[in-house]
């Protein structure tokens, strides 16, 4: 035992350790609620998933460089309203409107990436800011409107519906697949380009990477457009899959995809982090939203409550494994 | 000889009003160990931020291999073959020693090659002669480890001046025959090794030339053999210093204060046993990394023992935080005067009193900050503490200073026993030999004191007796009549003992 | 006196000043001692906080769940309320509700070790969760009047209970901030945590007050809010902790920990207080008050560096004419 968990990466461990716990609670709720281990089931967690994934992306990818993004929330809700409303006027076809989704998301991100990188502000201070007046632009642009689908072009309805490609009764929708892809591009990214490697090196030590000549104000500021790009990708998915916009849209998301990355072992300090653990966070905690509030023993009310216990369990079991296995290392050496 | 690898021409840097070198020039040639060596705040430091496009000079031109070059970044002095390695390594602990290692060259490919990286990495390694898993985590590393990681990391970047900033400051005597090992490797690949040291003993053992500086100014560059200790150190302080001559005989005690009987802290050290007598120094002696300090800390509570007692006037006490042991009048100098020692950002005044703030605390809570103010002025004065008051940082004080004002903060609590961590690491000469002075002070007063420290010069300038650790266990405990370098050495580094 | 101005707090001060010259003069009626209330009274709930979040964030910690145990404090006295319970006996129930909330939160962050903005992110959600567990979606009314007219009725001149206990807590917390050993304590773990452990300073201790107090402020506050609503539901004080958080960034605490003053966070909370009411008179929305302050609190942090670069490339520009 000893020897194995000397020889497997903490990293790994913790993600092991996620995968179990995600398929326990599965199990569990199998026993509960009828019909649970279905396709329908499945589609309906990925559906869900796939809304907050991108963000949880957009997030990580920040908090690796040691640094927070609380105005995702805000990002998505605006986005999602103006680009709503855009479409009511000209109809882009998915394929612009994604890239537009994304080119705007970019521009927001640059906002508060250079405000951080070249003002020097710390992030948390940046983006409560933005937090606010990204949401007071969407109060503004919104004049206390709803929109809704019904003013949109008609593939906007339809696209949630719209399958990749379908196994047996479960569809692989368009959706899942887009946040997979990006789940996927990054996944990619991280582990084998030497430039995404930097956001590590810039999170795990600022004044080693300072001194190995990495460009750490580029870095972060490139997190910082690249999580605006995310939450843009995350306004298209609210946009398809609510088609019902109000001024609320997105609140709390900056909250909800930071437990969702630090539920996956993105540690919040920065350095590490993987894209693997992102999405087993992000399934994890929307399987457990979604199957509360099909469990008949308590009320769906329960939810949040028992989320923020799941949270802070996720991270206490986490801070423990790490340390007795520091401890493991440490007695070898002796 | 041939022409300079790297040369400094009437370098000058000023900071606001003073300044840091004043027309300095120095020629470095390939393949010779260049030892740098001269107080804190004689411009070291400075010279090496230059050398590595940390900072502009005001003044003065640079030229790698006869060339006029401006380094305006760390990537212009890679460029042109210079690195630093520094007494905390520059490691990212997340990252694996191979990442580590190529981190920042710009000419790998864009899509890592990890099998590619694996294999360069562990070339390198071989190269040191060292065996270091290419696949382990940085931040399970040790300092000695996190140090060759870098000067990997110089390696592999076609070094051709490598800048070292105090490299064994923090090693074992085993680390540093080491480090000596890969610098002998280095030099005669034709590298350029500038070595910067306050241990001036090891600067005869590996450098070739040597250059004293002063208050910013180049004194001399003499080849090694023409130089003798005294007469470095006459350079650096600008006058003759006596070496800090070696105890002959302990001191006369007073009755015993402490008795350590059986100590121990599950898998770090077992079994330690030891009495304290007022008066007296106590000496803990041994390799770093054989557990010297957690006796320290078991004793102060911080990181309380499980095994074993600790006496005190002969009663039994249970330590279990620093306030248990606090209250029992002892005291813990930390070795870390950066993260355990001191708030560098807050004043002098605050940090004093941070240990015996109950006393200036009257009615309500309320802090009587003018008696505060006294006390810290009365320790400015007391240990010649250089700051024009005591509302100033401490972080903007030298090494040396901001040593004194941590013993400030531990005498305020009146101690009877004084736990020393490395007192003297990293402060310059003139200021070791006053902190030696205040320790022999203190116990004549009748402090019992524990000094933990990894120079043998300075443990055999102090101690009256002289307790040996290896590996977690109590190796031998004798007199300081009974010592000498080499008897404590052969203790401390005897052949590793196979666990069962 | 010429130093104090170019402290923070000097140019908390001056800004003030400017806020509340600029309102008097768009605004006859704004300096009138019922409009300087009725100001104070709309967001004393967050004044109040805001001050014990000063202690938090000085401490080099962070509180998130501020206002969801407000909310859990509001909906635990309406459910005590319309079981028949005493309001006395529920009030005090519910402090010490906020109470334990606070020491749960220090428990995960003191002793397990987690990140405060983890765990306190956690419980912004858990907490908040309990109390929608409380009242799911029906809303409480039918408080006993004495108790609604606490941030309303004058207690003390024309001043409400609310802002009486505002007073109160800011002289106070000023005084143990400022001028005891605990404050003095605050800083240091703020400083630096480990050495203050190492100088005998009981920084679980100190953490896990600081933790318990902010939850019994925080539970009063939310009291305090259901009183002015005279009813609560399951999302009161929604997303009250940013706002909270803002006041004492903007008041010059430092993000980092260990800098900080309580007068500076009061002249901040004034200033956003007067601009709002000053703005909210001319007619300007709530929401682009909100995006004022934030803008404010980037500028905050902004200016002063870019101010510090301006000064350091002028002094490099001189140096170099001098050659």
């Amino acid at each position: 035992m000893m020897s194995l968990l000397q020889r497997v990466h903490p990293q790994n461990l913790r993600l092991i350790a996620l995968a179990i716990v995600l398929v326990l609670l599965i199990l569990f709720f199998a026993t509960q609620i009828d019909n649970y281990l279905s396709p329908r089931m499945l589609n309906r967690v990925a559906t869900s998933a796939a809304l907050f994934l991108p963000i949880a992306i957009g997030q990580a990818l920040v908090v690796i460089t040691r640094n927070i993004d609380l105005s995702v929330g805000s990002l998505v809700g605006f986005l999602a309203f103006f680009m709503g409303d855009m479409l009511g006027h000209y109809d882009l076809g998915p394929v612009l409107t994604v890239v537009a989704f994304l080119v705007l998301g970019g521009c927001f991100g640059a906002v508060n990436g250079t405000l951080v990188s070249y003002g020097r502000v710390p992030s948390i201070i940046v983006t409560l800011g933005t937090f606010a007046i990204f949401r007071a632009l969407l109060i503004e642009y919104s004049d206390s409107r709803t929109i809704t689908t019904d003013s949109m072009p008609k593939w906007v309805a339809d696209f949630p519906q719209l399958s990749l490609f379908t196994i047996g009764s479960f569809d692989m929708r368009m959706t899942v697949a887009l946040a997979l892809a990006a789940a996927l591009v990054f996944g990619v990214a991280l582990s084998r380009l030497r430039s995404a490697r930097k956001l590590y090196a810039v999170g795990s030590n600022p004044d080693a990477a300072m001194m190995a000549g990495i460009n750490s104000r580029r870095v972060v500021f490139i997190a910082f457009v690249l999580s605006g790009m995310m939450a843009g990708l995350g306004g298209f998915m609210f946009l398809v899959r609510f088609g019902n916009i109000t001024v609320g849209a997105g609140l709390g998301y900056e909250f909800k995809s930071v437990s969702e990355i630090v539920v996956g072992g993105v540690n919040i300090f920065g350095g590490s982090g993987s894209m693997l653990g992102v999405v087993l966070g992000t399934v994890l905690v929307d399987t457990l939203e979604n199957s509360l509030l099909r469990w008949q023993v308590i009320s769906e009310f329960w939810r949040d409550a028992l989320l923020g216990m799941l949270i802070i369990l996720a991270v206490a079991a986490d801070t423990f494994m790490t340390r007795s296995f520091t401890r493991l290392r440490a007695k070898k050496d002796v | 000889m041939s022409t300079p690898v790297f040369e400094l021409r009437h370098i000058s840097k000023n900071f606001a009003m003073t300044a840091a070198l004043s027309d300095v020039s120095l020629e470095v040639f390939p393949g010779e160990v260049h030892a740098i060596v001269g107080e804190n705040g004689a411009g070291k430091s400075t010279l090496i931020k230059i050398m590595t496009g940390v900072y502009q000079p005001d003044s003065g031109e640079l030229f790698s291999e006869g060339k006029l070059v401006t380094l305006n970044t760390t990537k212009d002095a890679q460029a042109n073959g210079v690195a630093a390695i520094f007494q905390e390594p520059m490691v990212f602990p997340d990252l694996d020693v191979a990442e580590n290692i190529f981190i920042s060259h710009s000419s790998m490919s864009p899509v890592m090659n990890w099998r590619d990286l694996y294999s360069k990495a562990e070339k390198i390694i071989k190269r040191l002669g060292v065996s270091l898993e290419v696949k382990r985590a940085a931040a399970g590393l040790t300092l000695a480890e996190q140090q060759t990681v870098e000067i990997a990391r110089a390696l592999s970047l076609n070094v051709k001046v490598l800048i070292m900033d105090e490299p064994t400051a923090s090693l074992s005597a085993h680390e540093v025959e080491r480090l000596h090992a890969i610098t002998k490797a280095l030099k005669e690949s034709g590298v350029a090794v500038i070595y910067i040291s306050h241990r001036l003993e090891e600067i005869f053992t590996i450098a070739d030339r040597v250059t004293v500086l002063r208050d910013g100014k180049h004194i001399s560059t003499r080849p090694v053999a023409q130089v003798t200790q005294a007469g470095m150190v006459r350079d650096m302080v600008g006058r003759a210093v006596d070496d800090f001559a070696m105890k002959k005989v302990a001191n006369p005690v007073g009755q015993k204060i402490l008795s350590v009987k059986g100590l121990g802290r599950t898998s770090v050290f077992t079994d330690i046993s030891f009495d304290l007598h007022q008066g007296e120094v106590l000496c803990f002696a041994g390799l770093i990394g054989s557990r010297r300090t957690d006796i320290g800390l078991a004793i102060f509570g911080v990181e309380p023992a499980d095994q074993g007692q600790i006496e005190i006037d002969g009663k039994t006490c249970t330590i279990k935080t620093a306030q248990d042991s606090m209250a029992q009048g002892i005291a813990y100098v930390s070795e870390d005067r950066r993260k355990l020692g001191l708030a560098m950002l807050m004043p002098i005044v605050i940090n004093t009193s941070l240990a015996s703030l109950q006393k200036f605390t009257r009615r309500l809570g309320f802090v009587d900050r003018r008696a505060e103010q006294a006390m810290a002025e009365g320790y400015r004065k007391q240990l010649s503490i250089r700051s024009p008051d005591v509302a100033i940082e401490v972080g903007k004080l030298s090494g040396g200073n901001q040593q004194k004002v941590m013993l400030a903060k531990w005498l305020e609590t009146k101690p009877r026993i004084l736990i020393f961590d490395e007192p003297t690491r990293g402060i310059d000469v003139g200021a070791k030999t006053e902190v030696h002075n205040i320790i022999r002070e203190l116990a004549s007063q009748g402090v019992a004191i524990i000094v933990i420290s990894s120079d043998l010069p300075e443990i055999l300038a102090l101690a009256d007796r002289i307790l040996v650790m290896r590996e977690g266990r109590q190796k031998a405990i004798f007199d300081i009549a009974d010592a000498d370098q080499e008897k404590i050495m052969a203790i401390a580094t005897a052949k590793h003992e196979k666990a069962a | 006196m010429r130093g104090f101005f170019k402290t923070w707090e000097g140019l908390l001060l001056v800004i003030l000043c400017v806020t509340v010259i600029a309102n008097a003069l768009l605004v006859p009626e704004f300096l009138t001692v019922q409009n300087q209330i009725n100001l104070f009274s709309l967001s004393i709930e967050k004044a109040i906080v805001a001050l014990i979040m000063t202690y938090v964030i000085i401490s080099a910690e962070i509180d998130l769940s501020v206002a969801s145990v407000m909310g859990l404090a509001a909906c635990v006295f309406g459910t005590l309320i319309s079981h028949g319970w005493d309001p006395a006996l529920s009030i005090a129930v519910c402090l010490v509700v906020g109470a334990a909330a606070g020491a749960f939160n220090a428990f995960w962050i003191t002793y397990v070790g987690i990140p405060s903005l983890v765990a306190t992110l956690a419980m912004l959600i858990g907490f908040r969760g309990f109390a929608r567990v409380l009242l799911e979606d029906r809303g409480i009314n039918g408080f006993p009047d004495w108790f609604n007219g606490l941030a309303r009725d004058p207690l003390l001149g024309p001043l409400p209970f609310s802002i009486v206990l505002f007073i109160i807590l800011f002289i106070v917390l000023g005084y143990v901030l400022h001028f005891t050993s605990f404050g003095r304590r605050v800083f240091v773990i703020g400083n630096n945590a480990e050495m203050s452990r190492y100088s005998g300073v009981r920084t679980a201790r100190v953490k896990t007050t600081i933790y318990i107090m902010s939850g019994v402020i925080s539970a009063a506050a939310g009291l305090l809010y259901a009183a002015r609503l005279s009813s609560v539901r399951g999302d009161a004080a929604y997303g009250f902790e940013l706002d909270i958080i803002t006041m004492a960034l903007l008041g010059g605490v430092s993000i980092f920990g260990g800098r900080g003053s309580m007068l500076g966070v009061v002249f901040s909370i004034l200033i956003v207080l007067n601009l709002r009411n000053g703005m909210s008179l001319v007619n300007i929305d709530g929401h682009r008050q909100t995006a004022v302050i934030g803008v404010l609190l980037i500028a905050s942090v902004l200016l002063p560096n870019l101010m510090e670069r301006a000064r350091l490339a002028r002094s490099a520009h001189l140096k170099a004419q001098v050659k």
